[in-house]
């Protein structure tokens, strides 16, 4: 059975921007930023269905 | 006697060794992509409220609106002097001070230490709470001395034709 880690990484890298972006959307909430906010908002809600389609591309790739 | 309750019947950690975990804890490279993912799904939910909270804030649905209220004639109200009214509800005491020509200040007047009224001092220009002396600034309402520690809260006031209106109260932020 061979096993890439590809896509794994790909996912660490993409929570690891989860996390940055949660940071950013909560500051920038507090200076009252709020359009920049609902931009953060938006990217991480969008990083999740990003991070669903890695984990099917990696999972049929190496089943 | 005390020995016999004292013993581990035998050499296991617990009483689950009967149990075929059949491997159902291990976490495989899948699994792990599987924990990821829902992570990102928790990161996306919990960025919803945020994003709902900031909208909110964009499209101004946070501040409360009250019906603009007649306080004073301009002629009636010398500069340095104050005068009392109630904004927004006739039970909220307020205070309306005439700094210069242009410039008037208004305060909802309940001391934020234990809700005396606040009094406006001419002579000395500050406004003094007796009850415990404490003492706020006139322009911006902080407090400068004594027990408060929180602002007055701040109403907006606007002149026109020769008489002030107070048109709302500030967001209160401490």
């Amino acid at each position: 059975m061979k096993r890439s880690y590809v896509s794994v990484a790909l996912l660490l890298a993409v929570l690891f921007m989860n996390i940055i972006v949660t940071q950013f959307m909560v500051h920038q909430y507090f200076y009252e930023n709020y359009t920049n906010t609902i931009v953060a908002a938006v990217i991480n809600v969008i990083l999740f269905p990003a991070a669903f389609l890695i984990y099917k591309k990696g999972v049929k790739i190496n089943d | 006697m005390t020995d016999k309750n004292n013993k581990i019947p035998f050499n296991e950690d617990n009483y689950t060794h009967n149990i075929n975990r059949n491997n159902e804890r291990k976490l495989d490279r899948r699994g792990f992509m599987k924990t990821l993912v829902g992570a990102a799904g928790v990161f996306a939910v919990s960025s919803l409220p945020w994003g709902v909270l900031a909208a909110k804030e964009l499209n101004g649905l946070g501040d409360k609106k009250y019906p603009k209220q007649k306080i004073t004639d301009v002629k009636s109200l010398p500069i340095g002097d104050a005068v009392e009214f109630s904004f927004p509800g006739e039970h909220d005491s307020a205070i309306l001070i005439r700094l210069s020509e242009e410039k008037y200040v208004a305060y909802q007047n309940a001391c934020t230490h234990l809700r005396c009224p606040v009094f406006w001092k001419k002579d000395e220009g500050e406004m003094l709470c007796p009850c415990h002396h404490g003492k706020f600034d006139v322009e911006t309402g902080a407090p400068t001395a004594g027990p408060p520690r929180r602002p007055l809260p701040e109403i907006y006031v606007k002149v026109e034709n020769g008489s002030v209106y107070a048109v709302g109260v500030k967001r209160y932020e401490a």
